[in-house]
């Protein structure tokens, strides 16, 4: 797979002297599944921001498809056609009452016609399960109904990239399910995800590569299957090792649960069941 | 939130609102056109009936939202059944009445046939309409944005005000005196915050300042605004005719 996102030893300070990022760098691969996986303040959502340009590195770059990020308007629109992004809290992004309209803006901008506009509306809507709710009005639906509808806006623009800052954060268990069964969906098109979380066992069952960051750095990158190997840089991250690994490693310290580490604790029970009835 | 339950939760919400506001223009031109208060009355009636029982808006619902408009009406109604000598003494003017109770039914009927636009019509479809009808671009923005975050706030100053209460904040007035200003402050700079927020939110997606929106689409809505306008057409005979 080829390089679609790149970092290159990116650095922000924000107006008020904090620092964002320091030297960040890390790789996003075509159609892949990443998580951005770091502590509060980590720099996970200054990167995000950074991938969509929404900031300007104070020094390094982005690079889209090989090419640097270019800053002016026409770049910045060709950027943003492809590369979408979704807030952390939805009242933060949806700035109409209503669903349809909401879910517009998008691809109006975009400068499409307006039959082409209303079939991506509702291809979106239906992509995220929203399209028996398009009529109600946005002061209506859940939490997790109106993270839906800023994925659906963004969505509708038919972009390569999602980003999600924190999708998974507010939501209830069973809205977690079903955000990562639409996330599945999702990659299964081809669109390749980055998000931030700082759940290292949903990032460990769900992504393909997992992006360590601690302080505005990139600490190590690496297939989401491999982190039991880097339980050092998890812990300079201050993260603990998946729930499911250390339950592995204890079971297997009993000769139970197989040699390779399952990815969630479902895989666990379900290796361990299938060796009971066998 | 009253209009706002009415304007959901009626028959005739996947009425297009091209419809709804011929027709509450229609009421407006009846009520300007009845030549007494009887007949301004009764198009004042028949649109409340038109609401109530056509479009299906509780009656108990119609009347409390009207009650502040009524109630207000009635005041002025009232002051101006007033009369202020030279000598700054006041009295009752009976010879105004003829004129006050002509004012007083035309607004009446005025205020059904706004209330029967906004019960019976989300505001994001009578932006749609408006949109339609070219109005200025920069006023539909704000009123697409104000809207929203009607909803927005009122949500950020009921949990506020609920940690305040909760960490007795109201408890004498001198405390609730405090954190009225410290509530006020908070959403002055969640305003700030949240602006700036949607703007990053709609520079994300494309947007150059101009917040361009699909309008919803409504079915048979020729044939509804051709039976609106005849209806409204109706209405105004009518009103003519009553006197």
């Amino acid at each position: 797979m080829s390089l679609l996102l790149e970092a290159c030893a990116l650095s922000h300070v924000y107006p008020d002297g904090s620092v964002g990022l320091d030297g960040c760098s890390l790789a996003i691969r075509s159609g892949s599944r990443n998580a951005l996986l770091g502590s509060n303040g980590s720099g996970k959502t200054s990167l995000l921001l950074h991938f969509n340009a929404l900031l300007q590195p104070t020094a390094g770059g982005v690079r889209f498809a090989g090419q640097p990020v270019d800053y002016r308007r026409s770049g910045l629109n060709a950027l943003r056609r492809r590369v979408g992004l979704v807030f952390q809290n939805p009242d933060r992004q949806l700035f109409s009452a209503s669903v349809i309209e909401d879910v517009s803006f998008g691809p109006l901008n975009l400068g499409l016609d307006e039959a082409t506009v209303r079939r991506r509306v509702a291809e979106a809507l239906a992509a995220v399960g929203m399209s028996e709710l398009a009529d109600k009005p946005v002061h209506h639906l859940s939490f997790g109904q109106k993270k839906r509808v800023c994925i659906a806006g963004v969505l509708a623009m038919q972009p390569e990239v999602l980003l999600l800052d924190e999708p998974m954060a507010g939501l209830d268990a069973a809205m977690q399910v079903e955000l990562q069964a639409l996330l599945d969906r999702l990659a299964g098109h081809g669109i390749t995800i980055v998000l931030s979380t700082h759940d290292v066992d949903f990032a460990y069952r769900w992504a393909d590569d997992i992006h360590l960051l601690a302080a505005g750095r990139c600490l190590a990158s690496f297939a989401a299957a491999d982190l039991p190997q880097h339980a050092l840089p998890l812990r300079t991250a201050g993260q603990p090792l998946p729930a499911v690994v250390e339950f592995h490693r204890a079971l297997a310290g009993h000769g139970l649960g197989g040699s390779t580490p399952p990815r969630s604790l479902d895989a666990l029970l379900a290796h361990l069941t299938s060796k009971d009835t066998a | 939130m009253l209009i706002e339950r009415a304007a959901y939760g009626n028959r005739w919400r996947r009425v297009t609102p091209a419809a709804k506001g011929a027709f509450a223009l229609a009421g407006l031109i009846a009520a300007f056109a009845a030549p007494t208060p009887a007949s301004a009355l009764l198009v004042a009636l028949l649109l409340a009936g038109v609401a109530c029982l056509g479009a299906g808006v509780a009656p108990a619902l119609y009347l409390r939202a009207a009650a502040p408009a009524v109630g207000f009406l009635g005041l002025s109604g009232l002051t101006l059944l007033l009369a202020i000598d030279s000598d700054f003494s006041w009295r009752w003017a009976p010879e105004a009445w003829p004129r006050v109770a002509a004012l007083t039914a035309r607004s009446l009927a005025a205020l059904a046939a706004l209330l029967g636009l906004v019960l019976t019509t989300p505001l994001p479809d009578l932006i749609g309409l408006l949109r339609r009808l070219r109005c200025p671009a920069l006023l539909l923005d704000l009123m697409v944005l104000c809207y929203r975050m009607l909803f927005v706030f009122s949500a950020a100053l009921h949990d506020t005000a609920t940690a305040q209460r909760a960490r007795l904040g109201y408890a004498s007035p001198r405390l609730a005196r405090r954190s009225l200003g410290l509530l006020a402050a908070n959403l002055t700079l969640q305003v700030w915050q949240r602006a700036q927020g949607l703007h990053r939110a709609a520079l994300a997606r494309n947007g150059d300042g101009a917040l361009r929106l699909l309008s919803p689409e409504f079915a048979h809505a020729r044939r509804d605004t051709a039976c609106a306008a005849v209806a409204g057409a109706l209405l105004v005979i009518l009103a003519r005719l009553a006197a």
